[in-house]
């Protein structure tokens, strides 16, 4: 049974990473319509550039507070730069390719300006004498503080984009132009300034997202999201790429699936990585819309 | 090799990084190596062994002028850009014969050696492209291939060099599949077989600490883990250690918590960590924070200072084995090859890190091969390649006292068969040797089950 709690806990630990990530992927989502496959190594960067600032004397939290407002005005930046111009004639595959474009050009930046060593990112958590982070007793379990802390960040998270969308006028534009931009430009929406709006705070989401995971593992380079990512596309598919609260109940599952896989299908030794996307594949077939999706209705 | 950059630069990245080579030794125990005096002329024997017939190039055909230009594809850029620090290490050792030897004398004649390299980013279809050319499709571009980096690389070329007959010599990569018969052109370095590092922790188990009767695993999933993993459960027969658990974990993952939970709820004796790149401090991490203390064995390629560094703490006391001297060793610093090592690389390739295995790793095969070289009867392929699979107990570079690399034919190809027991001491933030260094001359192709060798 403590095993049990300890594996559940482990799949949760990693649970809120893909959580924080799959986020960003909804925000980018809900507002533009697209999917964004640069999203991980945007927060690579960010990462980079986070621990840059802490090891250069800055306190880590601050880093990482400074490395989210550079992230929202690059993520301001590559909207207007790259994303717009490539939007002409609507077509969301043109988006999509340059998305995978940046993809490989960030990653491969981020090793030229950072080097390909695999560096320690200092915790905003307390951690003990060997940097191990340090556990509190919880119903006989130890949990680690970095699960906790990604676990309020991400429940903050969850809270602030709820208010900002649905209770604010801000919201109503974002979710007005997400859902018809021709519409709501017609209305008076400027739905460029909205649009790049939407990327700068995905990208600021993902640069705290990547710090707390960095953070949180033993050491970091430039692979740092190329396996989150996978996990987080599978619990935002998961989820419904249209709802935040669809992909932190979706992070949480994919990651418990595969610590207890981990732990007692040992068919699947080495390959857990099935689990998730089996979840996905089943999920799509039974109701494409994720689990928490909103059903899309055409009026004809 | 399975996945995506990341996962492959992983491994090998580690696996060079400690470039835990080595050499083999004591001729005596050496089978099926004919009556070689000392390597100068033990062309002829082993020119039997080489089927020369089918060479859509011919192998006999002498070295033109005075240069002999050898070729050479790793990554240069990308996340397995380090690797690329093996090959300072022996460019500063052919500088060095070039401008101080005047160059490598065969037959009575003197010849510099050239070299030219392109990267690959650990890409394997690239490595082809890169070889295809620097060798020439009519195998007249470049004498023969050196020191490519990473196993799917090398085996991706092997066919190619193969046909036309170009040696394909000190593969960077510790597969045991360099001793497959059927390619007698490729051979691999210094680098220890994988396979060795099981039985060599199996052994310092049965004399050292005889309390230990289980042992749980955990291993990349792919061949490289399966090297691991054979080769200590084939270890370990007959004697009363179990392995109790295994778990494997996806290439180029770098976070392997659940594994380590896993693995520790066993509450086994010993912890054999095949984990390579950032898995492997990042298992050592999760022991620790699990309170399992048990004897832990790291991966050869997991001996580096970044990443013993980043394991901290959670690395004192871990063993694992290299043949070759570590730099940051202080017993190495009076030592006459570690200063010249020093010396040259300094003068030859300032912008190396003279500190990092990986580097004296590279000296240490263009030392090698240089004697190799020395040693052939005549400048041809077919010289050198019987030359290099029949050396008798060459020293050389920074191999570890008491290591000699001794081939013989096809039966015995394995270089790095003499390896030094290594233990990793925090507080002075290094490896110490443990013990003598253990031999297994001759022994690797009986020690690692056949379906590796001929993969």
């Amino acid at each position: 049974m403590d095993l049990f709690i300890s594996q559940l806990l482990n799949g949760i630990g990693n649970g809120v990473v893909y959580a924080s990530v799959a986020l960003a992927l909804v925000l980018i989502f809900r507002t533009t319509g697209l999917l964004n496959f640069a999203q991980g190594e945007m927060a690579l960067f960010s990462t980079y550039i986070s621990w840059k600032l802490a090891s250069s004397g800055l306190p880590v939290v601050a880093a990482i507070l400074l490395s989210m407002v550079i992230a929202f005005v690059a993520g301001a930046i590559i909207e207007r730069v790259l994303i717009r111009p490539v939007e002409v004639g609507r077509s969301p595959l043109n988006v999509v390719i340059v998305t995978l474009g940046m993809f490989l050009a960030i990653n491969s930046f981020a090793q030229l300006f950072f080097g390909t060593d695999p560096q320690t990112m200092p915790k905003p958590w307390p951690s003990d004498a060997s940097g191990n982070d340090e556990r509190i007793n919880f119903l006989g379990q130890s949990i680690s503080w970095a699960v906790i802390a990604l676990a309020l960040v991400l429940t903050a998270e969850c809270v602030l984009l709820f208010l900002l969308l649905q209770k604010t006028r801000l919201g109503l534009k974002i979710r007005a132009v997400a859902s018809n931009p021709d519409s709501s430009r017609l209305v008076g929406i400027n739905a460029g300034a909205i649009l790049m709006l939407g990327w700068a705070l995905s990208a600021a989401i993902g640069a705290l997202a990547g710090s707390l995971v960095a953070a949180r593992s033993t050491g970091f380079d430039a692979s740092l999201m190329a396996t989150v990512l996978v996990y987080a596309f599978a619990a935002a598919a998961l989820g419904g790429f249209d709802s935040p609260l669809g992909a932190v109940i979706s992070g949480l599952v994919v990651g418990v699936a595969d610590a207890l896989t981990t732990q007692y299908v040992d068919a699947l030794n080495g390959i857990e990585l099935v689990v998730p996307l089996g979840l996905i594949l089943i999920v799509l077939l039974v109701r494409p819309t994720g689990l928490f999706g909103r059903q899309t209705v055409e009026r004809v | 090799m399975p996945r995506s950059l990341p996962g492959r630069f992983l491994v090998l990245l580690l696996a060079l990084a400690l470039a835990t080579a080595a050499c083999s030794s004591r001729d005596e125990t050496t089978t099926g190596s004919g009556g070689r005096d000392g390597g100068g002329d033990t062309s002829q024997e082993g020119g039997a062994e080489i089927d020369t017939e089918n060479c859509a190039v011919d192998p006999t055909t002498e070295v033109e002028g005075d240069t002999i230009k050898l070729v050479s594809s790793f990554p240069q850029s990308g996340l397995t850009a380090a690797f690329s620090e093996i090959a300072k290490g022996w460019k500063a050792f052919f500088e060095y014969t070039n401008e101080e030897q005047g160059g490598v004398e065969i037959n009575g004649k003197k010849y510099k050696i050239e070299t030219e390299d392109k990267d690959d980013e650990y890409n394997a279809q690239k490595t082809s492209s890169n070889i295809e050319e620097l060798v020439g499709t009519s195998g007249d571009k470049a004498f023969a291939v050196f020191s490519v980096v990473g196993t799917a690389n090398n085996i991706n070329i092997r066919d190619f060099l193969g046909e036309n007959c170009v040696p394909n010599l000190l593969t960077a990569t510790g597969s045991p599949a360099w001793g497959n018969p059927e390619y007698p052109w490729t051979i691999g370095s210094t680098l220890a077989p994988y396979t060795l590092e099981g039985h060599a922790f199996a052994e310092y188990l049965e004399a050292e600490e005889p309390d230990v009767k289980t042992v749980a695993m955990l291993v990349q999933n792919d061949d490289f883990g399966a090297a691991y993993e054979e080769g200590f459960k084939d270890a370990i027969e007959g004697t009363d250690i179990k392995v109790v658990k295994v778990e494997k974990y996806a290439t180029g993952a770098n976070e392997v918590g659940a594994q380590l939970t896993s693995l520790a709820a066993t509450k086994a004796d010993a912890f054999f960590n095949g984990g390579t790149l950032l898995a492997c401090p990042d298992a050592l991490k999760k022991a620790q924070a699990a309170n399992w203390k048990p004897v832990i064995w790291v991966s050869g390629t997991c001996i580096s200072k970044t990443l013993t560094g980043i394991a901290g703490d959670a690395a004192d006391g871990v063993i694992s084995m290299t043949n070759v001297k570590d730099p940051l060793n202080p017993i190495y610093d009076d030592d006459e090859a570690m200063k010249l090592y020093r010396e040259k690389v300094k003068q030859y390739q300032p912008d190396a890190d003279i500190d990092n295995g990986i580097v004296a790793y590279g000296w240490t095969q263009a030392a090698i091969l240089v004697k190799a070289l020395e040693n052939a009867e005549k400048a041809t392929r077919l010289d050198v390649m019987n030359s290099v699979r029949n050396l008798d107990g060459v020293e050389g570079g920074l191999l570890i006292p008491g290591a000699k690399v001794t081939t013989s034919g096809t039966e015995d190809p394995y270089m790095g068969e003499t390896v030094q027991r290594v233990q990793y001491n925090f507080a002075e933030k290094h490896f110490e040797n443990i013990g003598e260094p253990v031999d297994f001359e001759g022994k690797t192709a009986k020690l690692t089950p056949k379906g590796l060798i001929s993969g």
